[in-house]
């Protein structure tokens, strides 16, 4: 701001002078000696006061007059400053922008109050501003996982009112999915000019270093506001899982920012000094003190023995203190069995490779960091309670089921289990007795000749994560004569037709099951990249129909089988806010995405239970990713001035002129003759001073 | 207007507080008085008075009462006609001058030449000094002013006029007639034990701040019978309020305070003031005194004259 606008500015500072002149008349005029006063009629205070609204009215239009003034003076040097685009010729242009809707968006933009959310959202705003006719937007959300939120459209109206309904998340990051997936969405426009715009605040949300963003090919990537970028302090409680009177509690804090770059709503102050408190309801029953270390950190808080609890109380813990987020201060403490459960049924001495360690599976589960608690067993459970807590059964090619492991088992599954059954050459050599019905309807033969590898084509398992399937070379298949069933569904098939993988739905769960083995003697598929996106869907199916009660937020809740669902994220305070329910087309499987972190209720079909979302680690770790020079060129826009509101001052200086006429004459009309003053007015109030407010 | 603390003496009520005089372009006194009796001066003033005398004054049909002593003798023989014969005498009728000194008195608005007790000083020397060169003895005596007594007694020659021009001189304004008539009791009671029957008293006030009551005592003394004029002086700011948009005034007299807008009730003002006047004329004339009124800014030699004929109209 030049010394000119201030100047002129400065006017505005006049708006005080019609209030002064006011107390100045308002004072009694001078007194001024005389003789004939006795015959000196006097105005008489009634009529002062018949005047004080128009006064008054008069006042603030005069008031508002100063300061438009001041403004009109000033306008030619000050202008609004909003986010634009620069235009290469002024041809029209397809943008892409990608709204980061994660958690650490919920800080506060440094050096303001606002948070780097609304600031990114203004910022599409002004964007939109400047677009014009012609110009195509798409919208995404670079919240984990990545959506579109508005397709590629010409229609201005509805990207403002796309834009107008996003709102913050507890979400973690995924920045490079969301500008691919912006890319796709303009790949086929055929504007010349397509760019991608981030408004993000470029917080890697992976808790390590990032490389810069890439550009996509053929288009721009343009990253502005690098105002909502700067590292801030902040501590997490990741999750809280309850076994008896331990309660187990991970806390991530990012890493602690230096003097000059600490954000103004967290420092590394703030932290030192914090507490972790584990409450029930309003009663505290544990606080203590914790280190503050850069990352996760995993600390135990024991319940006292003498604490009596409410079973129908909610535990939770919470960090005392401020930082930059505070919606990740606090977590509910689940109990034990919020880690998937994963029973792992195997020959481990049939199983075991040759480079050593573990069956393959155990070592795939290490390797993914699901979070998930892997349970080795040589045998098939025949008994439901040993069946309890488990999320994911993983049977590999066994000899079929004894009558008393498929009552459990059906049993269980249909209470919500998750059984990934792979069929080899020890399932075909079942002995009497001893089936997979009604896990696997049909009888299974093990072929020796090497199957002809995957249809692709038909590939609704491992989906990109399956490539190379189709020279899968394992040394024979199982062979299944299935009973006709509606329930059971072919995922993948082999090059020939018959089945590689099946789905099976039973109750609320499922079960899946595989032709071949994990026995890297029969198959290489243990070796393969799909056999790891194998194991994580079915992880994530096991969360979803129930057997765990914890998962990240942003990850969708799907249930199938259920009639009736009803999910209400429960706050602290026992208030329950309901979330909407997508009803998947085909109408049995529905879809809830829980978009913030905390506890929630689940109803389906009359049965009650309770999830927990919780928010990511990385999340915590609010310092940028670099972006390119070329990322932030003016070539691709900025801030700039651009708006010149000086005419419409002029305009409501006009329109204030003309209610100043207005009110002056209403306030005529309305003011007594002298002679009528005269004959109304209380000879008592002659010594009141008259005050004319119009004339200051 | 005002009075400098160098005039405040003990402590005295409000309205008693000696004011300064304003004399503006009315000084020097003695020779403004001069000059504007100089205008005003017809030849000595002579009082005639027909009837028994030293000087014939000529003839005049007889009429039923006439005294037969004047019955002209020679005029009935020679003519047949009864013819009374006249003779003229010239009688001192004295001249008292009546000044009020009074708070009120000291104002002069901004287009005054002086304040308006300079300009009755003015009138009443000149009077003097036309009744001195008629050889009338001349009085002075004053409403208000502060010390009570103050005057002159009346007297003939040059020198009662150097006494009533310095008395003039050394006037002050003190005296609140506003509520309390005392002091125009006080000096109606003494021009009545002082002036002559037949004298002439010229009493000069603004009459602004006495009540209707308080100008009896006054009135009275034309009864006397007395040749009695009131001169009104005014202040043009007086006349015409000329003051401008919101003031405050407050009374020299009686102290009361008004705010008012000076342009919106300018036309009542002087609708009031004519009304006052009036009242007060009708009383005086009611009487058989006159009543004249004068301003400040107005030409003192014509009102000297009105003055004059005023006193010539009441003696008859």
């Amino acid at each position: 701001m030049s010394f000119l606008t201030l100047a002129a500015l400065a006017v505005g500072l006049l708006v005080a002078a019609p209030i002064v002149a006011h107390l100045l008349r308002r004072k009694p005029p001078e007194e001024v000696a005389f003789t004939a006063v006795d015959l000196v009629p006097a105005t008489t205070a009634t009529a002062q006061r018949r005047n004080a609204l128009e006064d008054r009215a008069l006042f603030f239009v005069r008031a508002i007059a100063v300061l438009a003034l001041a403004i009109l003076g000033a306008t030619p040097f000050v202008t609004c400053q909003r986010l634009s685009l620069a235009r290469d010729g002024g041809a029209s242009v397809a943008i892409a922008i990608v709204l980061d809707d994660s958690m650490s968006m919920q800080a506060a933009t440094p050096g303001e109050t606002v948070s780097r959310f609304d600031r990114a959202r203004e910022g599409a705003r002004e964007l939109l501003a400047g677009l014009r006719e012609g110009d195509a937007v798409a919208v995404v959300l670079a919240g984990d996982p990545p959506r579109v939120h508005l397709a590629a459209t010409t229609n201005l109206d509805a990207v403002r009112e796309a834009i107008e309904t996003t709102t913050e998340s507890d979400r973690g990051t995924d920045l490079d999915g969301a500008v691919t997936l912006a890319a796709d969405l303009l790949r086929e426009l055929s504007h010349v000019d397509k760019r991608v715009v981030v408004l993000s605040d470029l917080a890697a949300g992976t808790g390590q270093p990032a490389r810069a963003l890439e550009a996509p090919e053929g288009m721009k990537l343009w990253v502005p506001l690098d105002a909502l970028q700067g590292p801030a302090d902040d501590c997490a409680v990741v999750g809280a899982e309850r076994q008896g009177r331990r309660v187990g509690v991970r806390l991530a804090c990012s890493p602690a920012p230096t003097e000059e770059a600490a954000a103004p709503r967290g420092s590394a102050d703030a932290a030192s000094g914090r507490r972790l408190r584990l409450s029930a309801g309003d009663r505290t029953l544990v606080e203590v003190p914790f280190r503050r270390l850069d990352g996760p950190q995993d600390l135990t808080l024991v319940i006292p023995e003498d604490a009596d609890l409410d079973p129908a109380l909610r535990l939770y813990v919470s960090l005392t203190g401020t930082d930059a987020i505070a919606a990740d201060d606090l977590a509910p403490v689940v109990r034990v069995g919020g880690r998937l459960q994963v029973v792992v049924v195997t020959d481990a001495a049939e199983n075991a490779v040759a480079t050593g360690g573990p069956p393959p599976v155990e070592q795939a589960f290490a390797a993914l960091r699901l979070g998930v608690q892997i349970r080795p067993r040589s045998t098939v459970p025949d008994r439901a309670t040993e069946l309890d807590g488990i999320g994911l059964l993983i049977v590999d090619d066994v000899p079929g089921f004894t009558p008393a492991q498929r009552r459990a088992l059906t049993t269980w599954i249909e209470g919500g289990g998750v059984l990934l059954l792979t069929l080899g050459p020890g399932a075909a050599s079942a002995p009497l007795g001893q089936t997979f019905d009604p896990m696997v309807p049909g009888l299974v033969r093990w072929q020796r000749e090497p199957p002809p590898g995957v249809d692709r084509d038909q590939d609704r398992l491992f989906t990109d994560a399956g490539s190379g399937l189709e020279d899968l070379a394992p040394k024979g298949r199982a062979a299944l004569e299935l009973e006709e069933d509606d329930e059971t569904t072919t995922l993948v098939s082999w090059a020939d037709g018959r089945p590689f993988a099946l789905e099976h739905r039973m109750g609320r769960g499922v079960v899946v099951a595989l032709t071949l083995p994990f026995d890297t003697a029969q198959s290489d598929l243990a070796l393969r990249p799909g056999f790891l996106e194998l194991l994580k869907r079915m992880t994530d199916t096991a969360r979803t129909l129930g057997g765990v009660s914890r998962s990240t937020v942003g990850n969708a809740w799907t249930l199938q089988g259920f009639d009736e669902v009803r999910v209400v994220r429960l706050a602290r305070d026992d208030s329950a806010v309901p979330l909407e329910v997508e009803l998947a087309p085909g109408g049995k499987t529905r879809r809830v995405v829980p978009e913030r972190a905390g506890l929630y209720a689940l109803t389906l079909d009359g049965n009650e239970t309770t999830r927990v979302a919780a928010v990511r680690e990385g999340e915590v770790d609010l310092r940028p990713r670099p972006a390119d020079a070329n990322q932030r060129s003016d070539a691709l826009g900025g801030v700039e001035a651009s708006v010149d509101v000086s005419s419409y001052v002029a305009l409501a200086l006009l329109a204030l002129i003309l209610a100043e006429m207005i009110i002056r004459v209403a306030s005529r009309r309305r003011a007594p003759s002298p002679d009528e003053s005269d004959e109304r007015g209380d000879p008592t109030a002659n010594d009141e001073p008259p005050v004319d407010v119009a004339a200051a | 207007m005002g009075y400098t603390p160098a005039m405040q003496g003990a402590p005295r009520r409000p309205g008693e507080q000696l004011l300064p005089i304003e004399w503006g372009a009315i000084t020097p006194l003695r020779l403004r008085a001069q000059l504007v009796a100089d205008g005003a001066y017809d030849g000595v003033h002579r009082s005639r008075r027909r009837g028994a005398g030293v000087e014939f004054g000529g003839q005049r049909p007889y009429v039923a009462g006439d005294d037969l002593r004047f019955l002209d003798l020679r005029a009935l023989l020679r003519h047949d006609r009864l013819m009374v014969r006249e003779y003229e005498t010239e009688t001192e009728r004295a001249l008292w001058m009546c000044l009020d000194a009074t708070g009120s008195m000291a104002f002069r608005g901004p287009a005054a030449p002086g304040a308006k007790v300079a300009y009755g000083a003015l009138l009443a020397a000149a009077l003097a000094r036309i009744a001195i060169a008629g050889q009338d003895p001349v009085g002075l005596s004053f409403i208000g002013g502060g010390e009570p007594g103050r005057g002159v007694s009346v007297g003939f020659g040059h020198a009662t006029f150097e006494r009533v021009v310095s008395e003039l001189e050394c006037a002050t304004a003190a005296g609140d007639l506003h509520g309390d008539d005392g002091e125009v009791v006080r000096a109606a009671r003494m021009l009545d034990r002082r002036a002559a029957r037949g004298g002439a008293i010229v009493v000069f006030s603004d009459f602004l701040d006495l009540p209707a009551e308080a100008l009896r005592p006054l009135t009275a003394l034309a009864a006397a019978p007395r040749a009695l004029v009131f001169v009104q002086v005014l202040d043009p700011q007086e006349r015409d309020l000329s003051f401008q948009g919101k003031v405050r005034l407050k009374a020299l007299e009686g102290g009361r305070v008004v705010t008012t807008d000076a342009d919106a009730v300018r036309a009542r003002y002087q609708t009031a003031l004519r009304a006052h006047n009036d009242a007060l004329q009708a009383q005086v004339e009611a009487a058989g005194a006159r009543w004249v009124e004068t301003a400040t800014d107005g030409d003192p030699v014509k009102h000297v004259r009105t003055v004059l004929r005023a006193i010539a109209e009441a003696r008859r």
